[in-house]
């Protein structure tokens, strides 16, 4: 099925941004995407947006497999096949995927989060056949050679060390999700435990494979200097033959969304020795799963505590005469099946964290009468169109804007709602979301060399 | 004008890159006495307009006084306050950012071409009446120096540090720009007000770049900015580094990884006239997946998860440098391959035409990637106009790189990773000591001296 859209345009707008009825336009006015949606008959979705400007392209392969997936004895299964992926397939063998990317001029990476694994590749426009096969044929037959897999456990377990081991944020946030979502699929670390990573066999890994990567199971994303009837054709003809996964739509359906709320009976306060000689620190309250209603006004609360240096969190413990901090942040983190508010910081050396934390606390409840006004709110608005802009600049992260709603929300389209919705809170939606999030029960977590 | 950066979102007949030259979108301007760079791009209606000042932290005679006095630009006028400044700024959805290094600084302004009237024109109001007020200054010395104390915990970050200043040593560029524990003590606002009337008065260039409407900042500037171009920055000449006997260990608590780096400072004769060179050989050894270290230490004997090189060249001076890291067990091993890696490259008969070939696919392959953000296009010419290149370089590049061999790849690699030149700082645990010291004599060091 085909489905074209309207043509893509800029719409400039002249207003000021003091203006709020001009201003109310500008968020679900300015960007209106055309892209081209194919669907083959087994399953598979792919979006072509294209964009003649360079002689260049980026692919993305949004596979709806993460954390949230796995059990206890393959933590980090996810994560483990993405380096896998690689490593090689029947056609494109051993050690030469790589090869053919950076010898044309292309660089790749990938990424897993709880909820999705993410491939991608930038390249130069004559090299969309070959791409395509490669993506192709490592989907329908990875490799999973023993020595690579053997091999590439070592370097996950050194990645392991160096993003969470050794890095006191790192440590933190897996301590926060742990005790966040204890006894729910997230509160598993994406990167797996350590006794799982090097027990799981290549077996186990190969079945999760079999399971998750397919056709009926990935949005595919293709921005750039393409032709899409000419795409479209490759891509039928290189995934089309790929059979889908009977029980991957089993898999997700077994995944209830009550089953990833958390349920926190008490507030937790939990404290881990680091070498840090100040303190840092996240604390996290329950919110909502993506494109929840609700979700928009705490999105906007995030950004209004904790997003640039007028932000309150800013105002209130780091621009002052003695500060407490020296960052700090705040975030809505939306999962595909549950969501956390989150904030986070640095503490200045000598601070006491549970002096802090406790006047954090309070603050926050109070930050829901003082700090929400109509002059914020339109502020956070204006920082939401720059963001949108810097968001879509490049083939990559339009690739990314389209794949990540695609997969999140089953519609690409949902953008144009997600926006709406943006202009649409109001300063008594966002209070009534301060109050709501702040009255619940939090986990707090702090990494510090004083702690025992 | 042709415009390569033209319309994004909407279609148009493909227009081939190789006929199109990306300068084209290159405007070059004087108003009065400012040189001004137009890169066009109406993509979407946003401006970035990048102050380059010929001035940077050589210049302090506190180390951090230059970053201090763009970082706390905004800390207070003689009208507003720093939260009265901040909330301008975030409410326009603009961003001011600044970039110091030792031989020039940059102040940019990022935001929708719609407000670029006021928020240009505060950025001029903050240039002449920034008071760098005492409590405002105090707090962000506090804070500077908490981050500094806090770098321990940060082994990859500590290592560039004490790296930097160990490669550096005996020239003047080994004080860091951000400044020191001891000299972000010694920081008051009138030195900062005094530098920044330096800075008011230095040779700089108006980076910009946007739809045509940006260029409506001209009498804005003109009106308010009140800019002169009386100091210009004279080159430090630097003799070759001199050659190093020993590993330097730097022990950190809780280490179960080792920080590696290796390199060492270039001078500016030995870049003339080899840039492309030297970027192609940085790409060889560590640019990517298949760059040889990668494929050596990661692909082939799984010691570690990255491995990175670089030339990195300002005016004056560059620096060469490797950056990897393994678990404690395999750190000699990986610091004893590194050495054997140099030496193979060194040989061009053990350069295989098949990885050469591939790297010069590469970096040919990939050279329209640097046109597709305009910002990094900006940042890249305001690089080779301070490095007194012609922007013809730059549209010669893919064909020099498609003319070189692999001789010319070994002596680019022979000039720049000369072993015994090569300065090795690792980051990790004490016990380290016994294993790397069969490689060269070691030597510790104490992190806290390089805070």
């Amino acid at each position: 099925m085909k489905i074209w859209f309207t043509l893509m345009t800029l719409i400039l707008l002249g207003c000021s941004s003091t203006d709020k009825q001009d201003r109310s336009r500008s968020l679900s006015e300015s960007i209106n995407l055309e892209v081209k949606e194919v669907k083959l008959d087994n399953g598979m979705v792919a979006l072509i947006v294209p964009n003649h400007k360079l002689p260049i392209f980026s692919l993305y392969l949004f596979y709806k497999v993460g954390g949230k997936n796995e059990v206890s004895g393959i933590t980090g299964a996810s994560h483990f096949l993405e380096h896998m992926m690689f490593k090689g397939a029947k056609r494109f063998g051993k050690n030469t995927i790589d090869f053919i990317i950076e010898g044309s001029g292309g660089s790749t990476n990938a990424y897993t989060t709880n909820d999705q694994t993410v491939y991608y590749e930038n390249l130069p426009s004559s090299q969309l056949p070959i791409m395509l096969e490669i993506e192709a044929d490592r989907m329908e037959n990875l490799l999973l050679d023993k020595d690579d897999f053997n091999k590439e456990r070592q370097v996950v377990l050194e990645e392991r060390k160096m993003r969470y081991e050794n890095s006191p944020r790192g440590q933190i946030y897996l301590e926060l999700m742990k005790n966040l979502y204890e006894g729910t699929p997230y509160g598993r670390s994406v990167i797996g435990d350590i006794p799982d990573l090097k027990s799981v066999s290549r077996d186990q890994i190969q079945a999760y494979f079999k399971r998750f990567y397919a056709p009926n199971n990935v949005a595919l994303v293709l921005a750039g200097d393409v032709d899409p009837k000419e795409a479209e054709k490759m891509i039928k003809e290189r995934f089309g033959k790929i059979p889908s996964s009977p029980s991957v739509e089993e898999a997700h359906n077994s995944l209830k969304d009550e089953a990833f709320v958390p349920r926190l009976k008490d507030s937790k306060v939990v404290k881990r020795k680091g070498e840090s000689p100040s303190p840092m620190f996240m604390l996290a309250y329950p919110s909502y799963k993506a494109g929840h209603v609700k979700g928009y006004p705490v999105d906007i609360l995030s950004s209004i505590i904790g997003s640039g240096r007028s932000a309150s969190l800013i105002s209130d413990y780091i621009l002052i005469d003695k500060p407490v901090a020296t960052r700090m942040y705040a975030a809505n983190q939306s999962l595909e099946k549950s969501g956390f508010f989150f904030i986070g910081g640095d503490l200045v050396k000598g601070i006491d964290v549970d002096t802090f934390r406790k006047d954090l606390i309070g603050k926050l409840k109070g930050y829901c009468e003082t700090e929400i006004t109509q002059r914020s709110l339109e502020k956070v608005k204006n920082n939401y169109l720059v963001d949108l802009y810097a968001g879509l600049d490049t083939n990559a992260g339009l690739a990314r804007f389209l794949g990540e709603r695609q997969l999140l929300f089953g519609d690409w389209r949902f953008y144009k709602q997600e926006l709406s919705m943006y202009e649409d809170v109001t300063v008594d939606q966002v209070k009534q979301a301060c109050h709501e999030i702040f009255s619940q029960k939090s986990v707090f977590v702090s990494v510090w060399n004083k702690h025992k | 004008m042709k415009k390569i950066t033209a319309s994004l979102l909407i279609l148009l007949s493909a227009t081939s890159f190789a006929k199109t030259s990306f300068l084209d979108s290159v405007e070059r301007m004087k108003w009065g006495d400012l040189e001004v760079v137009w890169v066009e791009d109406d993509k979407f209606p946003k401006f970035t307009a990048s102050v380059y000042y010929e001035n940077g932290g050589i210049s302090d005679q506190i180390p951090g006084a230059t970053q201090a006095t763009l970082d706390q630009l905004t800390s207070g006028t003689k009208k507003q306050n720093q939260k009265e400044i901040a909330e301008f700024f975030d409410f326009y959805g603009a961003n001011i950012r600044n970039s110091v290094t030792h031989e020039y600084s940059v102040l940019s302004v990022q935001g929708l071409v719609k407000d670029i009237e006021p928020v240009v024109g505060k950025v001029c109001e903050l240039l002449n009446d920034a008071q760098y007020p005492a409590n405002e200054l105090s707090s962000y010395i506090s804070r500077a120096k908490s981050n500094l104390n806090n770098l321990v915990t940060s082994h990859a970050a500590l290592s560039d540090r004490v790296f930097r200043q160990m490669t550096l040593k005996e020239t003047p560029f080994s004080k860091p720009v951000e400044g020191t524990l001891e000299s972000l003590e010694k920081l008051s606002p009138a030195l900062l007000k005094e530098r920044l009337k330096e800075l008011n008065k230095t040779k700089k260039v108006l980076y910009l770049a946007g739809p045509s409407g940006v260029k409506d900042i001209k009498d804005i500037l003109k009106s308010k900015c009140n800019w002169s171009n009386e100091i210009r920055l004279k080159p430090v000449e630097l003799n070759k580094p001199s050659n190093e006997s020993a590993i330097y260990l730097v022990p950190v608590p809780g280490a179960n990884q080792a920080q590696i780096r290796i390199g060492r400072y270039m001078t500016s004769n030995e870049l003339q006239g080899k840039y492309d060179k030297f970027e192609f050989l940085a790409n060889f050894m560590g640019g990517g997946f298949t760059s040889k270290l990668v494929q050596e230490l990661r692909v082939k004997r799984g010691l570690t998860y990255s491995a990175g090189a670089y030339v990195s060249a300002q005016r004056d001076y560059a620096r060469a440098g490797i950056m990897t890291f393994s678990k404690n067990e395999t750190a000699a091993e990986t610091v004893a391959l590194i050495r054997a890696i140099f030496q193979d490259v060194s040989n061009p008969s053990k350069i295989t035409e098949q990885e050469f070939k591939h790297q010069q696919g590469h970096l040919v392959g990939g050279y329209a990637f640097g046109f597709e953000e305009t910002s990094s296009f900006l940042g890249r010419i305001m690089l080779y106009d301070h490095q007194n290149r012609k922007l013809s370089e730059l549209e010669a590049f893919p064909e020099k790189i498609s003319r070189m061999t692999a001789a010319e790849l070994s002596q680019a690699n022979l000039e720049a990773f000369s072993w015994d030149r090569l300065t090795i700082v690792v980051v990790g645990d004490k016990s380290l000591e016994k294993g790397l010291s069969r490689i060269r004599p070691v030597k510790i060091l104490d992190y806290r001296k390089f805070l």
